[in-house]
């Protein structure tokens, strides 16, 4: 079972059906409607996975566990 | 009276101080054994020195005489956390008028625990767990390839950890890391680890968690093999992956983890799935193969749209003609055939009938074979006449297979000029202005409107 079918994509779900897309692209055997079609799927996917690579690509973020832990046992904080 | 007939059927009343006294010789009666645990609660008293001997399922209390401890040559290695072998047997001190009694394993002989005996209960503890079915769950937890949160449990400013952040950097991974410092050697840490862990758990943010510390011999590790902070690993939702520099033996933790890893290099890459860096390459080529094959799906096809509207018409005149040509050799071959047969013929009824030597049946015979001949010869252009149909009929069935009349039903038009001629770029497009798009069921006219598009 897929990534896809429980709703939630992940990068591996976008980069598995891209690979998909790409091979169904170089086969040649797509109609003119279809090749629209999936190279349309194929940008919105390369916009997602460029948008996950971009959240771990600024700065590195730490935190402390334990600040974590106590701003969600006293949320006023 | 009534009262003692409540009593129940058993013996005695028998006086306390005996029957404590008789304990006491029953216990010690018992076999002497050798116990593995963990020193708890070490405190010396005027004679003797008392301490639990304890692990995850249980503790018995124990007692040494100083005396004998003293001459163990322990030098002060004995202490809180040390994992020892305590030798002896039960023993109870009854207590008497003024004092309480208490019960302890009596410790005759007493040595740290080496790496053959925790080899051994490292061994136990990993067939009950094992038993419990505790090396399968963190193994099927899934993992994300590309995480945006990690946690790490680890003493912070350690060599393992700077290796684990030059591990991410290397993977160009540069996201968020929830620290959680712990104790990663004594009998506190396994606790605290545990802790940590499931504060991390409950943090829905952090995706994956990693225990991580430099190697060491098993005794330095042995807060990694704690029985209870294994179970609780195992029983997490948090996919947890145990990076324990150890050299030789695999700790407990190692084997719940969802993966061990054996250098903190190793556990960024299992961290982070994906080379980040090489990903955005990877990419970038992506995006460009996907816009070119778009480019690349109109353009080819566009082209053979063009070839094959001009094709057909061209192949079937071709065909037409050549077809034509071979009829009317035909018919011309087999007219001349007959032609000549004919005049042969009579010059051979004159010649026969000039020498009076004809003979009616010679006639005949000339005459049948004329009529031979002449049906062989009707016969060869009506076989070549058959054969070419055939091969007209395979042209069209070729041809319709290209048909654009076909292709224009699947949804490509045709641009032509106003002669009717194919445009297949843009450029002729742009010279012509006026043309026409042809779909399957009908031609519309179309103006070229430069500069909109563009």
């Amino acid at each position: 079972m897929s990534d896809e079918t429980n709703g939630e994509r992940t990068y591996e779900s976008a980069v598995a059906r891209l690979e998909e897309i790409i091979a169904r692209l170089d086969s040649g055997e797509a109609e003119l409607r279809e090749t629209l079609a999936l190279c349309a799927e194929a940008k919105e996917l390369i916009v997602f996975c460029k948008n996950e690579l971009e959240a771990v690509s600024g700065a590195l973020t730490e935190l402390e566990l334990d600040e974590l832990v106590r701003s969600l046992e006293d949320p006023a904080d | 009276m009534p009262a003692e007939r409540l009593d129940p059927e058993l013996p005695g009343p028998f006086a306390v101080g005996r029957y404590a006294k008789e304990l006491r010789t029953y216990l010690r009666g018992r076999a002497k054994v050798l116990l593995l645990g963990e020193v708890v609660n070490l405190r010396r008293a005027r004679a003797n020195t008392y301490f639990e001997l304890r692990d995850a399922e249980g503790a018995v209390p124990c007692a040494i005489w100083n005396e004998q401890l003293d001459r163990l040559e322990l030098d002060g290695s004995l202490a809180d956390g040390v994992e020892v072998v305590a030798g002896g047997g039960l023993d109870y001190y009854p207590g008497s008028a003024t004092s309480s009694p208490s019960f302890h394993f009596r410790v005759t002989h007493l040595r740290l625990a080496g790496e053959g005996d925790l080899l051994a209960e490292l061994q136990q503890r990993r067939r009950r767990l094992e038993a419990d079915g505790l090396f399968q769950p963190q193994k099927q937890l899934a993992r994300p390839a590309l995480p945006k949160t990690i946690g790490v449990v680890t003493a912070r400013g350690s060599a393992a950890c700077r290796d684990l952040l030059a591990g991410l950097e290397r993977r160009g991974w540069r996201g968020t890391i929830v620290w959680a410092d712990a104790p990663v050697q004594d009998r506190r840490a396994a606790p605290r680890i545990a802790a940590a862990l499931r504060a991390l758990a409950e943090q829905e943010r952090v995706e994956v968690a990693v225990v991580c510390r430099g190697g060491g011999s098993l005794a330095d590790l042995w807060a990694f093999c704690d029985e209870s902070l294994c179970r609780t690993v195992a029983l997490l939702r948090l996919p947890v992956i145990s990076a324990i520099g150890h050299e030789s033996d695999r700790t407990l933790l190692d084997d719940v983890a969802a993966v061990s890893c054996s250098t903190p290099t190793h556990a960024a890459e299992e961290l982070v799935g994906i080379d980040v860096r090489a990903a955005h390459a990877e990419l970038r080529v992506w995006s460009s193969s996907v816009g070119r094959s778009a480019r690349v799906a109109i353009r080819t096809r566009g082209q053979r749209l063009a070839e094959l509207a001009r094709g057909p018409g061209r192949a079937i005149r071709a065909e037409r003609a050549r077809l034509h040509q071979l009829l009317r050799e035909v018919r011309a071959s087999s007219a001349r055939g007959l032609a000549t047969r004919r005049e042969l013929a009579a010059r051979h009824a004159l010649v026969v009938a000039r020498k009076g030597r004809a003979t009616q049946a010679a006639l005949e015979d000339a005459d049948l074979g004329l009529r031979r001949l002449a049906g062989a010869i009707a016969g060869r252009s009506r076989g070549a006449m058959g054969s070419e149909a055939e091969r007209l009929e395979g042209f069209e069935l070729a041809v319709r297979g290209h048909d654009p009349q076909r292709t224009l039903e699947r949804g490509y038009a045709l641009v032509e000029d106003d002669a009717g001629e194919p445009i297949t770029s843009a450029r002729v497009a742009r010279e012509r202005r006026s043309l026409r798009v042809r779909f399957a069921d009908d031609a519309v006219r179309a103006r070229i409107e430069e500069g909109t598009d563009e």
